[in-house]
């Protein structure tokens, strides 16, 4: 059996090595300082969380450890978001705390949102004591069954011996493997409890660690992804999140390159390679372009990195890629044939995988095919442009203005909706990892949060938040975290009065039967006013790259609502159920 | 307006027959479970299930089970060999492919030491059935009769009822039922199957 050392891995070693002698000693300390010494052992800086009744301990004994900075947000689903955007731009783990109860179960959705894009979150939630478990004491959730199905691990600390394991534990196990969130419950008089604190380092022998140790991919599996390669006509790759989440940007154009091969990214997987590369085609699914999906129709083998073939990528699993078969490289052997069976599962890391096919294969060329799909590109493109009133802001320009402006170098986390769309298929990503949002779970709310997270990951860093009307709603009480802590970054919302995306499936789907989707806000300047930030609101087209300008100009997190049009549309759209070459098109007839 | 468009220029995808050249590997890709699966695909498998014994390890399981929607036909929990380690046996009846991908699930629940799919040529595997009769004098020693045949002992006899007690694979404990069903069965308790492989071969690796 091959043993790689992954860079988290190696990252945890580092730290454990950094750890001064004196924490070596034995020392009798209370659950909460355990829990405290754990985290700084494991390298944590940052903590996002909200005090309450059953984490006090641990409150109080953070306030002893300077190297824990805590960010108190005003929602707990904010800590998670904050959290995973943490994780997300740094690759380390993200930690969010709150108390039992309510505290715990506002954390769910974040924590969801981490777990269905794999995200390493390590969750702290205090647990009312020991005797009163199970007794509908106050604040009491059954928080080990709520997010069972949520996370990878999690665990009820029953003895406060165990507790030090247990953190040690619950970080190798977010990160390890495919990455998720874990959840840390520790009852209130367990943080009181005292012991004798021996920094350890438990191992454990389950079969899930033996199997995620295997990250390197099987060397007859490469040889027969080779094979394939060599043979085919018209190849595709398809690069997920797993390519972002192992690193793998080099290895990953380095395969490009050398196999000549078309790349297709998914919504998670973009920025994963340079739009602007001669082989990169786009987005595939519900709203790609109809080059990239008619490209995935005609293809006839799919090198497949770290995706899972989401429904929203396949749309009719049985008209999907009808005539190709697929190469599927993911860390996860669950994930192998999950959606469509693959002709060579690969079960390995992205980078290790990517690295030993391109090793493997000849130098290929794939030029009249890729021009094949140019040829179909052109056509798309001219139907995607369609503008309906020029005096509005409209989505291309503000991403363009925001991308020029900060010359392609900033970290745009988006919402969801329909600017989440425009964000993911407007705006030309050239940076690594530097588009962010909330993909498998299509979580409302996540950017202001996220955003955070991202810019305290990266402090040096330019973040931009684009935002719905509707999701900035949810979550908007972060403006004070962000203020609280002078954490800038800068918010451009599209605003069309609309829940958009649902409009836009109510005028397709549901005879234009608006219901319960006009929306209103508040005034956003005021808002930001009261909040002690700086707003803007742009209702001409003209104006927009001079408020994106005078924003970045601008100290602190900057809100700017741009009016656009209440009625646009995310053009191509594929019908959910259709099959993915079956796409509603922009007709450019006017409203 | 917009309009509904459906079928943009459906790219023909001129294949011309470019498929690698029947690569020996290739799997046949007509497999249960998946869209292009072919209907009835669905068999008995037996998952024997190696879990720590921990609080919330069982909960884990079923709740997988549960979610990964698995067909589940019987469900049994008990101890192994080893001290903390308890085992689970799941009968489930579903695709191949389905109940691999469900394996692949449930070796990435942490508690979860090892699991394994057997098949009914590869495994040996019983249950444990009472059976309570409705009984009188006349027809008491008819029923332990065709008990004995099966095997089964007499658990307990009232002057109403007789109760058996049968261990054997499910298809024996099923047929004992069939049999005993015209004297009718006030009530029945069956274990659900627990299995091990046959010979030499370890659960444990």
């Amino acid at each position: 059996m091959q043993v790689a050392v992954s860079m988290t891995q190696a990252t945890g070693t580092t730290q454990t090595a950094q750890s001064s002698r004196a924490e070596e000693e034995a020392r009798e300390l209370s659950g909460s300082h355990i829990l405290c010494e754990a985290l700084v052992r494991e390298g944590v800086e940052l903590l996002y969380g909200y005090p309450g009744g059953a984490i006090m301990p641990f409150y109080d004994a953070l306030t002893s450890y300077p190297k824990l900075h805590h960010v108190l947000v005003r929602h707990e689903q904010a800590a998670a978001h904050a959290a995973d955007g943490y994780a997300r731009a740094t690759g380390k783990v993200g930690v969010c705390v709150a108390t039992s109860g309510p505290g715990a179960t506002n954390l769910v959705t974040g924590l969801a949102t981490a777990y269905m894009d794999s995200t390493p979150v390590v969750a702290i939630t205090g647990q009312v004591a020991r005797p009163f478990i199970g007794r509908d004491a106050f604040q009491e959730t059954d928080v080990l069954g709520l997010t069972q199905p949520i996370t990878k691990h999690n665990f009820l600390v029953e003895r406060v011996e165990d507790l030090a394991d247990i953190v040690h534990e619950a970080f190798r196990l977010a990160k390890g493997g495919r990455p998720g969130p874990v959840l840390i419950d520790v009852p209130k008089d367990v943080q009181f409890a005292k012991t004798l604190y021996r920094p350890s380092a438990s191992v454990t022998s389950f079969e899930y660690f033996q199997a995620t140790r295997v990250s390197r991919p099987a060397p007859e599996a490469i040889a027969r992804a080779a094979a394939l390669i060599a043979h085919a006509q018209r190849p595709v790759i398809m690069a997920g999140h797993g390519v972002i989440l192992s690193r793998a940007y080099e290895e990953l154009l380095a395969f490009a390159e050398k196999s000549g091969i078309p790349v297709i990214t998914t919504l998670l997987g973009l920025s994963a390679f340079p739009e602007t590369h001669p082989l990169a085609i786009g987005m595939p699914g519900m709203h790609g372009p109809a080059h990239v999906n008619n490209a995935i129709g005609a293809c006839d083998l799919i090198v497949g990195v770290g995706l899972r073939f989401d429904d929203r990528v396949t749309g009719k699993v049985s008209e999907f890629a009808p005539n190709a078969q697929i190469i599927h490289i993911d860390i996860d052997a669950s994930e192998m044939h999950k959606v469509k069976p693959a002709a060579v599962p690969i079960v390995s890391d992205a980078q290790a995988a990517l690295a030993a096919l391109t090793e493997a294969i000849e130098p290929g060329d794939h030029s009249a095919w890729l021009g094949e799909i140019r040829s179909w590109e052109a056509a798309a493109n001219e139907r995607g442009r369609v503008i309906h009133n020029e005096d509005y802001p409209d989505p291309t320009t503000i991403l363009q203005a925001i991308r020029e402006e900060t010359k392609g170098q900033a970290i745009v986390v988006s919402d969801v909706g329909q600017h989440q769309m425009w964000t993911a298929r407007f705006y030309t990503w050239t940076r690594p990892n530097s588009h962010i949002t909330s993909g498998g779970l299509g979580t409302m709310g996540f950017a202001l949060p996220a955003a955070m997270g991202v810019k305290m990951g990266l402090p040096h860093e330019t973040v931009w938040v684009v935002a719905g009307d509707g999701g900035i709603q949810m979550n908007i009480q972060e403006l004070a975290t962000l203020k609280q802590q002078g954490v800038e970054v800068k918010v451009a919302i599209m605003n069309n009065g609309y829940l958009g995306m649902v409009r836009q499936w109510q005028e397709f789907f549901h005879n234009h039967n608006y219901s319960e989707t006009p929306i209103t806000g508040p005034d956003y300047v005021k808002l930001a006013d009261a909040y002690g930030l700086k707003g803007m609101r742009i209702t001409k087209r003209e104006e927009v790259a001079q408020a994106v300008h005078e924003a970045m100009q601008t100290e602190g997190t900057v809100i700017i609502d741009f009016v656009i049009e209440s009625e646009s549309n995310v053009y191509p759209m594929v019908a959910p159920g259709a099959a993915i070459t079956n796409m509603i098109e922009e007709t450019g007839e006017e409203k | 307006m917009t309009s509904e468009k459906p079928g943009t220029q459906a790219v023909a995808a001129s294949t011309d027959g470019e498929t690698p050249a029947a690569e020996t590997w290739a799997p046949s890709i007509e497999r249960a479970g998946q869209s292009n699966a072919p209907e009835g695909a669905a068999r008995t498998h037996t998952l024997v299930i190696s879990i720590n014994e921990r609080p919330g390890a069982v909960d884990r399981v079923v709740g997988l089970l549960r979610r990964r929607r698995a067909n589940m036909q019987t469900l049994t929990i008990g101890r192994s060999e080893q001290p903390d380690v308890a085992r689970i046996t799941a009968v489930t009846d579903d695709s191949e492919v389905a109940v691999e991908q469900l394996v692949e699930q449930l070796r990435k629940v942490v508690d979860v030491r090892h699991v394994i799919s057997l098949s009914s040529e590869q495994m040996v595997e019983r249950e444990l059935a009472l059976i309570k009769v409705s009984s009188d004098a006349a027809r008491s020693h008819e029923i332990i009769e065709l008990g004995e045949q099966f095997g089964a002992h007499i658990a307990d006899v009232t002057p109403e009822t007789v109760t058996l007690e049968v261990a054997g694979n499910a298809a024996k404990v099923e047929k004992l039922v069939h049999l005993l069903k015209p004297f009718g069965i006030r009530e029945m308790a069956r274990t659900g199957s627990v299995a091990m492989p046959r010979g030499t071969v370890q659960t444990e690796a």
